[in-house]
């Protein structure tokens, strides 16, 4: 239940259970203080009669006249009752009322004892007169006086009751009002989480440049605030990404889209002798072909964007994979004069039909923009925690700022040069870079004076 | 030779079913799985070819229901959907191949022609003829015209693939895949290249060019129809 309140309903009410617990505990402390010191009150006080009934005792020898001195000297105080008896007999007696028995065991060293006498609620004790020297024979050998007195608390009940009752009125009142306090202190903390919200609540696909406030919320939220702009950063990052990516296949679909409608359209426009309606099948048969590729190029992209588990898993021999690709571009590469060759040898563990693709990519990249009558070298070597396969061609210097960019989807480093000639659709490195994350590794470029290189490394398994 | 095509989108299917008769094949067109199953297990066709999405009982239903039925013939898959799960699950079901779509006319063909073959094993041959051209196999020599052509290992293969296939148009993922072993999509122009040196050798000084580039579609040799 508690799950689903909010945090302020939650903070206020643990603030207002804490208050109530502590302002209960404050009250009964006071109540019971007040109590104990009620009753020191009252022993003193008969402790103080005791000694002033001893003295009166004490000074004097009649019976008749100790009665008449005790009542002249405790006339004025109301409330007090005594009695004092000598064996059985009742030498003085102040109030009128009945002692229970048990007092007459106790002494004047015992906390006094509480009764109650029909409406009266009385403490009293009970002591022997330990008078120093009977002086005027009110004992006799052998029997000794008692005396017990009690004092009426009915005040003190009274006192008590309305000290409780103002105390709860307090406990309650300042509970409410510490919960009141705890709402309004809740909300003023949480406030940030507020502006947080809000702020949150901006983010939409359109608007995915706000950003938490780190410095307008506290310490302990602006770690939370960071976080959260860094995962908006990142998302912002492959929202933009993706964005590129569907505008750019929309223009790279448009162009021959366009191109075959035309061509159809204008053929279709008035009668043509049988070759030519050939050539143009056959043409719009190339393009089509150029489309298929296209697009299963960017659903085998797709596909690992999702994060694949690779198909299967072998030993690679990535010298062995070199060579026999090197005899497929070995046509091309004498076509263009280029020497081709492989140094080094190594195996990694991975997909041979996807690693065969990625050397592929780099290869087919390679002699595209290699220099005639020079070399394209692939080089297979132990690199740090893994093996490196580095494919070297000398061309065009390509530009620092083009070459993080080389592997990204349709980037082609030269704009003008875009398509007609090279059949690839500028995905070639794409799917050569998602390969490689697909096996843990990562791919990489560099380009000094003409002399471009691109490496694939693959991270040794443990 | 019969080939029963079950496709329920109707104009790949129209243009499919056009395709193979006119490569020489009798060919039967249905476009849900119940029909094409019960017309699969009524007649006698040497070939199925299935698509995986289709209404009424999907195309690895119809696998299913055919095999338990005993009956071996080949199917070939045709999907939308690439995922080697799909390719796994269809040769385990018992289909002697699998293509994804959109995939060439040419590429269809080819397997089409691989599969029916398969069945027809004969004494393998040592030596290929076509016209003047002969490729010994044994001996690994290339004449044409009584006179030694000179190829490289490659070269020799490119050229044993085409004359096996003589009057087969090869598309050229299927020579890419058969020749060098590269089965997924790269520089189609390597295979070009490829073929314009092949040609050169083979063809450079004779009236009668064997090797032909069908456009759009891929390469054939043969001997042509004018000559």
């Amino acid at each position: 239940m508690i799950r689903r309140l909010t945090l302020t309903a939650r903070l206020t009410f643990l603030y207002t259970l804490v208050s109530a617990v502590v302002l209960l505990g404050l009250g009964v402390l006071v109540a019971w203080s007040t109590h104990l010191h009620f009753i020191d009150l009252d022993r003193d006080y008969l402790l103080d009669k005791v000694q002033l009934i001893e003295k009166i005792v004490d000074e004097t020898p009649e019976p008749v006249e100790l009665a008449a001195k005790l009542d002249e000297s405790l006339n004025s105080h109301q409330g007090l009752f005594i009695s004092i008896t000598r064996g059985d007999e009742q030498l003085f007696g102040k109030g009128g009322i009945t002692f229970p028995a048990e007092l007459a065991a106790r002494s004047a060293a015992d906390q006094p004892m509480d009764w109650t006498d029909g409406e009266r609620q009385l403490r009293g004790m009970s002591t022997e007169l330990s008078t120093a020297q009977m002086r005027g024979g009110l004992t006799s050998p052998g029997q000794s006086m008692r005396l017990t007195l009690a004092l009426d608390t009915q005040h003190h009940t009274h006192f008590m009751q309305m000290l409780r009752q103002q105390l709860a009125i307090y406990v309650i009142l300042a509970t409410l009002l510490s919960g009141l306090l705890g709402w309004w202190a809740a909300r003023s903390g949480l406030a940030p989480l507020r502006t947080m919200r809000e702020r949150a609540l901006k983010v939409t696909a359109h608007k995915l440049d706000e950003r938490m406030p780190i410095d307008a919320v506290p310490v302990e939220m602006a770690e939370l605030a960071r976080s959260l702009n860094t995962m908006l950063e990142r998302l912002q990052q492959d929202f933009t990404k993706l964005m590129e990516f569907s505008s750019d296949i929309a223009h790279e679909l448009r162009t021959p889209i366009s191109n075959l409608l035309t061509q159809t359209q204008v053929s279709l426009s008035q009668h043509r002798d049988p070759d030519t309606y050939r050539d143009i099948l056959a043409s719009n048969a190339e393009e089509f072909q150029r489309l298929a590729r296209m697009v299963s190029d960017m659903l085998f992209l797709a596909k690992t964007d999702h994060g694949i588990q690779l198909p299967n898993r072998e030993d690679v021999a990535l010298e062995e994979e070199a060579k026999s690709l090197l005899d497929f571009y070995d046509a091309v590469a004498e076509d263009k004069e280029l020497r081709l060759r492989v140094v080094g040898a190594g195996s990694v563990v991975g997909d041979r039909l996807m690693i065969r693709r990625a050397i592929s990519n780099l290869l087919s990249n390679a002699l595209r923009h290699a220099h005639p009558h020079t070399e394209v070298e692939l080089t297979v070597e132990s690199e740090g925690d893994g093996i490196n396969l580095c494919v070297t061609n000398t061309g065009d210097p390509v530009e620092a700022v083009d070459l993080p960019r080389l592997f990204d989807r349709f980037y082609r480093a030269d704009k003008a040069r875009a398509h007609p000639s090279s059949d690839g659709a500028g995905l070639g490195l794409a799917i050569t870079k998602a390969i490689m994350l697909a096996h843990g590794g990562s791919v990489a470029v560099t380009s000094v004076a003409g002399r471009t290189r691109f490496c694939l490394h693959f991270v040794s398994q443990p | 030779m019969k080939i029963l095509i079950v496709e329920d989108e109707r104009k790949t299917g129209e243009y499919l079913c056009m395709g193979l008769r006119e490569a020489g094949y009798a060919v039967e067109l249905l476009n849900n799985g119940v029909d094409g199953l019960h017309q699969a297990l009524e007649g006698d066709h040497d070939l199925i070819i299935l698509d995986v999405m289709l209404p009424g009982m999907d195309g690895w239903q119809v696998l299913r229901g055919l095999r338990a039925q005993g009956r071996e013939m080949p199917v070939l898959f045709l999907t939308a959907k690439d995922h080697v799960d799909d390719r796994v699950k269809g040769l385990e079901l018992g289909a002697d191949d699998y293509l994804v779509k959109p995939f060439s006319f040419s590429e269809l063909l080819a397997r089409v022609r691989t599969i029916l073959r398969r069945g027809r094993s004969g004494m393998e041959p040592t030596t290929l003829q076509v016209a003047d051209l002969e490729l010994d196999l044994l001996r690994r020599r290339v004449t044409r015209a009584g006179k030694r052509i000179d190829l490289t290992a490659k070269e020799f293969g490119l050229l044993e693939l085409l004359m096996r296939r003589k009057g087969e148009v090869l598309p050229r993922s299927l020579i890419a895949s058969q020749v060098w072993d590269v089965n997924f999509d790269s520089d189609t122009n390597v295979i070009e290249v490829a073929m314009r040196r092949l040609r050169v050798k083979v063809d450079d000084g004779f009236e009668c060019r064997l090797l032909q580039t069908v456009r759009g579609m891929g390469y054939v040799l043969e001997v042509p129809e004018h000559s």
